[in-house]
């Protein structure tokens, strides 16, 4: 393993900035968040986690899949489409484990035959520096889910902050390259950082206020359909979506065309949310009508569904952040907890 | 050609004809030779069309798969696409992607009574099934058609119910909610036609496709006649977004409905919960 000073880290950055974009996280007005490298704001040893996940590089809130453009009229012609492939080289530094972890789920999802091509150039072209936790935050339970609090793979770096510098952990051959070509910045490191980062994953272990029984849960969920908790979750429920679009797993998406001028059409790709009730809106009919059963969709889609189809794939991985969000205050480790004891 | 899973291929509107009220039949042809050559399907798929400028949204095909290098899509006018699509004039371009989804059976179904119940539009994703059929007749016991609009108005394909009761031993009713001052048919929705037919269930597969009211309804009968679950086949509407089953709007818990179905048993479905 290496280390990284500190003092080399934002050195480091601006080196890989010369062949990648980069993407750091940023703390600006209370709010923090992964964004374009600024001194003033950027925060290379940030603590807690971001507002919105990571996934937002690799399946953007919003982007352009297609142009279409028309012949003008009196033109010959057809109608030439253009797509929007991005494979711009890209490093994320400070991803956290669970967002390392939420990017199996889209994996599953987007690159599963037949496989997402933006997705697709995206991950190709991303490296991911990942940072561990040392602490964890109030609501995360990401320990029950084996998400966290330390990722010991799926980075290409992966770094655990000891205070003046950060342990380095070599994650794959790219990430082996990265530290090869800026070898100067990097140290060896001895076995006590080693043993340092041991205690500190340990420690942050302990530190977890936030729990959930997934076996427990696993095995009473195939038979909660019916319950009455997710009615009671409608009394308080805002339906505003904010669960999903902060969570690092959550992939459901809308296809829109937005009209650019006369000639020119983008066919857009937009987050959207199962918990919206536009989301299952059929002429004339909706196979959700209720808030319940867009609540429990949610659940069972997390942990039910998804680990059917991809092989025990968990749909969650405890970042917390929709409890961070929810405007009702809506814990879903309380409802989950309830599902396991009572259903 | 590009391989992006989202790129639609440019087709040619060669024909557009009044089905029935507000719904239109555009026959659509691809405009890349190699492509409309390749292009085959099986009953019961869909396809999505783009109508640039406006939108994308999903379609049955409902010519059949023998008609090589023109596809067929009846239209109801209720969305901001389909109205878009309903002022396109032939010689026009649209877009699209596909064919997507499972289709129904058809060999595993041979030798059987057939039994069609269809309401309104869902006698689009019907028809290629039941032409294949009399196409393969010898391969098919008894052909049941029983199919029911709102009014005398709505009704769709209508040469095509003509042609099919003209076929040996075939049954074809067809029946209206509402009659207006000319009809003489029967009246009441498709569910009471059922009395009406013989309907030999050990024997008998019987496909459904309808406004989810209607399946409903049919189901409780068909089931009251002696069905077995796994015999009563539905083709599903939900509302798809990609085709591709990555969006998630027509998740059906394990299932998408547009790559794993849209076309399901009873037995099937009934396993899913929230489907019908």
């Amino acid at each position: 393993m290496k280390v990284l000073d500190k003092k080399n880290a934002e050195k480091f950055l601006e080196a890989l900035g010369s062949e990648h974009k980069i993407i750091v996280p940023l703390q600006s007005s209370g709010d923090l968040n992964f964004g374009d490298p600024d001194v003033h704001s950027q925060v290379l040893d940030y603590k807690g986690i971001t507002h919105y996940s990571a996934k937002g590089f690799y399946f953007p809130e919003s982007e352009a899949l297609l142009t279409f453009e028309m012949p003008g009229r009196g033109e010959a012609g057809t109608i030439a489409i253009k797509d929007h492939v991005n494979d711009t080289k890209t490093v994320i530094w400070g991803i956290r484990p669970c967002d390392l972890n939420g990017l199996k789920v889209l994996d599953a999802v987007f690159l599963s035959e037949p496989i997402d091509p933006y997705y697709q150039a995206r991950r190709r072209n991303t490296l991911l520096i990942a940072l561990n936790c040392n602490q964890a935050g109030k609501n995360c339970f990401c320990l029950s889910l084996g998400a966290g609090p330390c990722a010991h793979e799926g980075f290409d770096l992966g770094l655990t902050d000891l205070g003046d510098e950060f342990l380095v952990k070599i994650g794959s051959e790219a990430g082996k390259k990265l530290v090869e070509e800026h070898n100067e910045l990097f140290n060896d490191a001895s076995s006590e950082q080693e043993e340092e980062a041991k205690v500190l994953e340990e420690k942050s272990k302990r530190s977890f206020i936030s729990s959930l029984d997934v076996e427990k849960l696993k095995a009473k969920l195939p038979s909660a359909f019916n319950s009455p908790l997710w009615d009671e979750q409608v009394t308080k429920c805002k339906i505003c979506g904010t669960c999903c679009f902060v969570c690092p797993t959550c992939h459901c998406f809308n296809i829109e065309d937005l009209k650019k001028s006369k000639k020119v059409t983008q066919r857009m790709r937009y987050w959207d949310t199962c918990q919206l009730s536009g989301f299952t809106q059929m002429a004339g009919h909706n196979s959700r009508p209720n808030q319940a059963d867009r609540w429990r969709q949610k659940v069972l889609h997390k942990f039910l569904y998804l680990p059917h189809k991809y092989e025990g794939l968990m749909g969650c991985v405890g970042c917390g952040r929709c409890v961070d969000h929810c405007q009702a205050g809506i814990k879903i480790v309380d409802v989950l907890g309830r599902v396991a004891d009572e259903s | 050609m590009n391989h992006n899973i989202y790129f639609p291929q440019i087709a040619i509107i060669k024909r557009v004809k009044d089905e029935a009220e507000g719904i239109k039949r555009f026959t659509l042809e691809l405009e890349d030779e190699k492509l409309r050559e390749s292009f085959s399907h099986r009953p019961g798929q869909f396809i999505e069309l783009t109508v640039f400028g406006v939108g994308e949204a999903p379609f049955s095909i409902t010519s059949s798969p023998a008609d090589k290098g023109r596809l067929e899509i009846s239209v109801v006018n209720v969305g901001e696409v389909t109205a878009a699509l309903h002022l396109k004039k032939e010689g026009e371009l649209v877009g699209l992607r596909g064919p997507y989804g499972n289709g129904f059976p058809f060999d595993e179904v041979k030798e059987k009574d057939i039994l069609f119940v269809g309401g309104g539009i869902g006698l689009a994703p019907l028809r290629p099934l039941i032409n294949k059929m009399f196409a393969d007749r010898g391969s098919f016991r008894k052909m049941t058609i029983l199919y029911g609009a709102r009014t005398p108005g709505l009704l769709c394909f209508r040469e095509d119910l003509t042609a099919w009761a003209a076929q040996k031993d075939s049954v074809v009713l067809v029946t209206v909610d509402t009659p207006d001052e000319r009809w003489q048919g029967n009246v009441g929705v498709v569910t009471s036609l059922l009395p009406k037919v013989e309907i030999n269930a050990g024997i008998t597969i019987a496909f459904v496709c309808g406004p989810p009211i209607m399946i409903h309804f049919v189901i409780q009968d068909l089931v009251k006649k002696g069905l077995a679950e796994g015999t009563i086949i539905l083709s599903m509407e939900r509302r798809m977004e990609c085709g591709l089953g990555k969006c998630g709007h027509c998740s059906l818990g394990t299932v998408e409905v547009c790559t794993d179905g849209p076309v399901f048993s009873y037995g099937q479905l009934k396993a899913l919960k929230e489907s019908i």
